[in-house]
């Protein structure tokens, strides 16, 4: 990519339902004063012939950069990057402005007027593609052994995969032979006795195997760098840390079982869970006689319960094949399905193993040597004997093993004990490979052979992966990048980041400066946008990039219209889809769709009050269950909280920004919080645009650049897992007003620069400017002149005369 | 004969000439135009400013030719065919009728079927009304069917997103739009791609049923 940017706009009448709506030679002639290159409009150009004559004037005038005002860009931006690559144009080179969605299908005024709003958004378009910048993508290198941690059973499968494909790995287990594994499958995998012979072919083939490499299973100290280059520290039984390196990382993570609770139903010696069964089994002790397996505790859900009565019918077959005296039952309730074959109910008729539902309404009731149940064919009670009555046992929750893990890698812990990786969901062009694996029952109770599979199925991703580092494939398309002389290394981002996409660093490292784990990475944005000290930057979406946006825009925009942020999830898609639905809302709306609202800069809103907008409005997914990236819009919450209260320091009016919640298909909620927001605005003035609010408005602007507000902002989020709030506050109204008081503080700060850059002043005399009453400045002025951020220039009438210090 | 040989010659080298430039010459309505191989006849006529409706078409995805409303009569050498434009290649010399009796008639047909088949989406009534069908002799089973079964939304989520977190479930007139098993898709990333392009209005209610939250 060239950095002269050469921009071709190309405007789209879209057969009539753009062109008739707005007039597009008008839009072309508000242009005129633009930067661009080439201007042309087309019937369709997104069909053949369109993509042709644009590929063409694209040639003829060496564009390097794209702007089509058109239609959705979630949806035809795949077409139009498919269709330019021939003449060089990549993804980030296009830009598409919605005039079909965002304002010809929405809007009710004229084709002049929406002509104007049309060259509104375009502009900010274009002056975002004009701070594009250049990068190279950086190829990783993808050296070295695949670590397999977590010790769970999988991890056995992914071994030999990877080393029949020829790659080592280092595995770590809980025992370090064959038998041993074996031994205590049945914690993790009650039931799966039946299969313990291909287990013990697949696990002598691990053991043996030279490309595997075996270790025990020590307490993970760190784990550090990212895809391609990791290293983890094990903390040794002496204290000391060795480091072990690796490309990937797969984590095989098993659920183990505790025993059931069988007091209350008592029976001695001839009642018992499943694990007790297990160790009679591995002893060899098969007592004959009737066995009952009553799969009860509907408390552990369907999944459980499934796994348990498929457990039950797996040891019954184990023990009739061993004993014929063995008559067993399988008592499970009637709402699930036991996914057996044909073959299998034939296998079970012949030896004599009775499966049998119940009716999961009525608890059955055990009597001695009896237990009465209900069947859901009759509805009536019948009966069954037993000898001995076996009960499922009880899925634990994740091994400490997973508390460790947790720390470094983006696995959260889910409802029910399971963990799952990061629920972000990306469109897969984000991030094209699955780079972290994840298996085993930890992630959702299954059978072994799933596991098993799950195990596998990893090894062939970290292949994949390989495979795609020696064709010098393995580049990440979004790109994160940290500049190191910004960077002060306080690890706010590591913090927030939901992606694992910030690498972590070793503990008592001191701050030294973030690496990006650009294979995770999500392009989310929060943590650009949180970053105290401004130097994280997501290329191609950059800060700059929306600032230069909403700048051009605002400025073009007339005294009564707003600003809409709309992420690219909840807010983007409904607010199309009102357009398709054929709902209508003001033309006072100017819509910049962004990818998470997380990725707003506080600065960037502050901006858009500087440049005179009159209102704000933030359309997110609803917080906790459905951010896209599991907290970005929370922060989001926290920077245009801290904008109203920056307002209300400034006598302006609180209400000129809300932040709203929208859901994917939800086009009247949007509609509705458009026209909420547009009505509240319509009763307050435009904003003064007198030097007094001018400089308050750029201390504000000041203030949401200040580390110490970004730092606060970035730290208060409390996720709603938390019971405590950040810091040493202790509730609600404690955590506001130490935010109140910094923000407070520094916007004093702030307006005294401003004050100062202008002239020299006294104490007194600034008072008078900034109409706050001496006693209040006079600590932080203070302040400022011990650090020397101002400077006493020489002494009037007893008060020293400040000036700007050099710092 | 010598004459002869001359035209024979002359033609030969106005057909090299029309091979040189690329272009493909035809005519749609009347209308001399020019198209470049690989282009449909649908595609020529909307770049020409001709209109043909269509349903299950979408420029983000390749055309199918499912919902048969874009049909065009092709004539050639004293031939005529009824074609989907949407899939149907340029060819040069052909003339192309797009509102003839007989293509009308095809959609009305179509029209009127679709009314049956899904009688609650207002697109497609207002659709099947632009065109003069205002009722349907068809059976109509399920009034509250919105979904015209054109696939379009199935396809957007392969070819646009990438997840097939839809598909189309069951055949013939069984066919309906449905996530793998029955069951509400962990793969969607509910970036409600399927709602923008639906043309009938039917994914709003069936997004809840094939997205899981």
């Amino acid at each position: 990519m060239k950095n002269e940017s050469k921009i071709g706009i190309f405007l789209c009448e879209c057969g009539g339902k753009i062109g008739n709506r707005i007039d597009l030679p008008r839009v072309c002639e508000l242009m005129r004063y633009e930067p661009w290159a080439h201007l042309a409009t087309h019937p369709y150009p997104c069909l053949a012939p369109g993509l042709e004559a644009m590929k063409a004037e694209i040639q003829a005038k060496g564009l390097n950069r794209i702007l089509i005002g058109g239609c959705s860009s979630r949806v035809m931006k795949k077409r139009f990057t498919k269709g330019l690559a021939p003449v060089g144009i990549e993804r980030q080179q296009i830009e598409m402005i919605n005039l079909k969605d965002h304002v010809a299908a929405v809007h009710e005024a004229t084709p002049q007027e929406l002509a104007r709003k049309a060259a509104t958004l375009i502009s900010g378009g274009l002056a975002s593609l004009r701070l594009l910048e250049a990068y190279k993508p950086v190829s990783l290198a993808f050296e070295g052994p695949a670590l397999i941690l977590g010790g769970g059973i999988s991890g056995f499968a992914a071994a030999r995969e990877l080393s029949r494909q020829g790659m080592a790995s280092i595995l770590f287990a809980k025992s370090l032979t064959a038998e041993g594994v074996l031994d205590a499958l049945y914690r993790t995998f009650p039931g799966c006795r039946l299969y313990c012979g291909e287990m013990a072919d697949l696990l002598k083939e691990a053991f043996a195997h030279p490309l595997i490499k075996v270790m025990p299973d020590q307490p993970i100290d760190y784990i550090v760098g990212g895809v391609g280059d990791y290293h983890l520290g094990l903390r040794q039984p002496d204290g000391n840390v060795t480091e072990v390196d690796g490309a990937a990382i797969i984590v095989a993570l098993d659920r183990e079982f505790g025993s059931a609770n069988i007091d209350y139903i008592g029976g001695a010696g001839r009642v018992c869970d499943l694990l007790d069964l297990e160790e009679q089994l591995v002893e060899g002790e098969i007592k004959p006689g009737k066995v009952l397996f009553w799969v009860n505790s509907p408390e552990h859900g369907v999944a459980a319960q499934k796994f348990a009565a498929m457990a039950a019918w797996r040891d019954s077959l184990v023990m009739a094949r061993e004993n014929p005296l063995v008559k067993p039952t399988v008592l499970y309730p009637a709402n699930i399905t036991l996914p057996l074959s044909g073959a299998d109910l034939l296998e079970a008729r012949g030896h004599g193993i009775s499966l049998q539902s119940y009716a999961p309404e009525v608890h059955p009731v055990v009597q001695s040597g009896y237990m009465s149940f209900v069947s859901p064919s009759d509805n009536l009670e019948h009966e069954v004997q037993w000898d001995t009555l076996v009960v499922p046992g009880v899925p634990g929750d994740p091994a400490a093993k997973a508390e460790e893990l947790l720390r470094w890698l983006p696995i959260y812990p889910e409802n029910g004990g399971r963990l799952k990786k990061s629920h972000i969901k990306f469109w897969p062009e984000q991030l094209p490979d699955e780079s972290l694996f994840f298996t085993g029952s930890a992630g959702g109770l299954c059978d072994l052979n799933e596991v098993l599979q799950q195990g596998k199925k990893a090894a062939q991703g970290v292949l994949h992966l390989r495979e795609k580092a020696r064709q010098g494939r393995l580049v990440s398309p979004v790109v994160v990048h940290v500049d190191k002389d910004l960077c002060e290394g306080c690890g706010l981002c590591t913090e927030i980041c939901p992606c694992g996409g910030i690498e972590h660093v070793k503990p008592g490292s001191g701050p030294v400066p973030r690496e990006t784990d650009n294979h995770l990475c999500s392009g989310g944005g929060t943590c650009a946008a949180t970053c105290p000290y401004e130097a994280i930057k997501v290329m191609n979406n950059t800060i700059q990039q929306l600032e230069a946006r909403v700048k051009a825009m605002v400025t073009q925009m007339q005294e009564n219209e707003i600003l809409g942020f709309v992420c690219g999830w909840g807010g983007l898609s409904s607010a199309e889809q009102a357009a398709v639905k054929g709902l209508t809302y003001p033309t006072g709306i100017y819509l910049i769709p962004v990818n998470c609202l997380g990725s707003i800069d506080p600065s960037i809103l502050s901006l858009a009050f500087l440049n005179g907008v009159k209102g704000i409005m933030l359309a997110g997914c609803t917080p906790t269950h459905s951010c896209h990236y599991h907290y970005g819009v929370d922060h989001s919450w926290y920077r245009v909280n801290a904008l109203k209260k920056l307002l209300s320091l400034a006598g302006l009016e609180r209400q000129r920004i809300a932040v709203g919640y929208v859901e994917v298909n939800e086009p009247e909620s949007f509609v509705r919080m458009a026209e909420s927001h547009l009505d509240t605005l319509e009763k307050l003035p435009p904003l003064p645009r007198d030097d007094q609010t001018m400089a308050k408005l750029w201390a504000i602007h000041a203030t949401m650049h200040r580390p110490r507000v970004r730092w606060v902002l970035g730290t208060s989020l409390r996720r709603p897992t938390e019971k405590v709030f950040p810091g040493s506050q202790f509730n609600a109204v404690d955590a506001d007003e130490t935010m109140l008081d910094v923000l407070k503080e520094e916007y004093t700060v702030s307006r005294i620069f401003k004050a100062l850059s202008d002239q020299a002043l006294s104490p007194p005399e600034l008072a008078k400017v900034l109409e706050e009453p001496a006693k209040n400045l006079t600590p932080i002025l203070t302040d400022m002149a011990k650090d020397g951020r101002i400077v006493a220039q020489s002494w009037e009438k007893g008060y020293p005369l400040y000036a700007l210090g050099k710092k | 004969m010598s004459a002869k040989k001359t035209q024979k010659a002359k033609e030969s080298k106005k057909a090299k000439k029309e091979k040189d430039d690329g272009l493909i010459r035809f005519k749609i309505n009347g209308q001399a135009v020019e198209a470049r191989a690989g282009w449909t006849i649908l595609e020529t006529a909307r770049q020409n400013g001709i209109n043909i409706p269509t349903l299950c078409f979408h420029p983000a995805v390749e055309p199918i030719g499912s919902c048969r409303l874009c049909v065009v009569e092709v004539r050639q050498n004293g031939y005529s065919r009824v074609a989907a434009s949407c899939i149907t290649p340029v060819q040069g010399g052909v003339e192309v009728l797009t509102d003839t009796e007989e293509v009308l008639n095809v959609r009305r047909w179509v029209l009127e079927m679709l009314l049956a088949n899904c009688p609650a989406s207002h697109q497609i009534r207002e659709l099947a009304k632009e065109h003069g069908v205002t009722s349907t002799r068809f059976k109509v089973e399920h009034p509250e069917d919105a979904c015209p079964r054109c696939g379009l939304c199935v396809r957007a989520c392969d070819e646009v997103v990438g997840v097939r977190a839809i598909s189309l479930g069951n055949r013939g007139v069984f066919k309906e739009v449905t996530a793998p098993y029955n069951q509400r898709s962990m793969e969607c990333i509910r970036c409600g791609t399927c709602l923008y392009v639906c043309p009938a209005g039917a994914m709003e209610q069936l997004f809840p049923l094939v997205s899981a939250p």
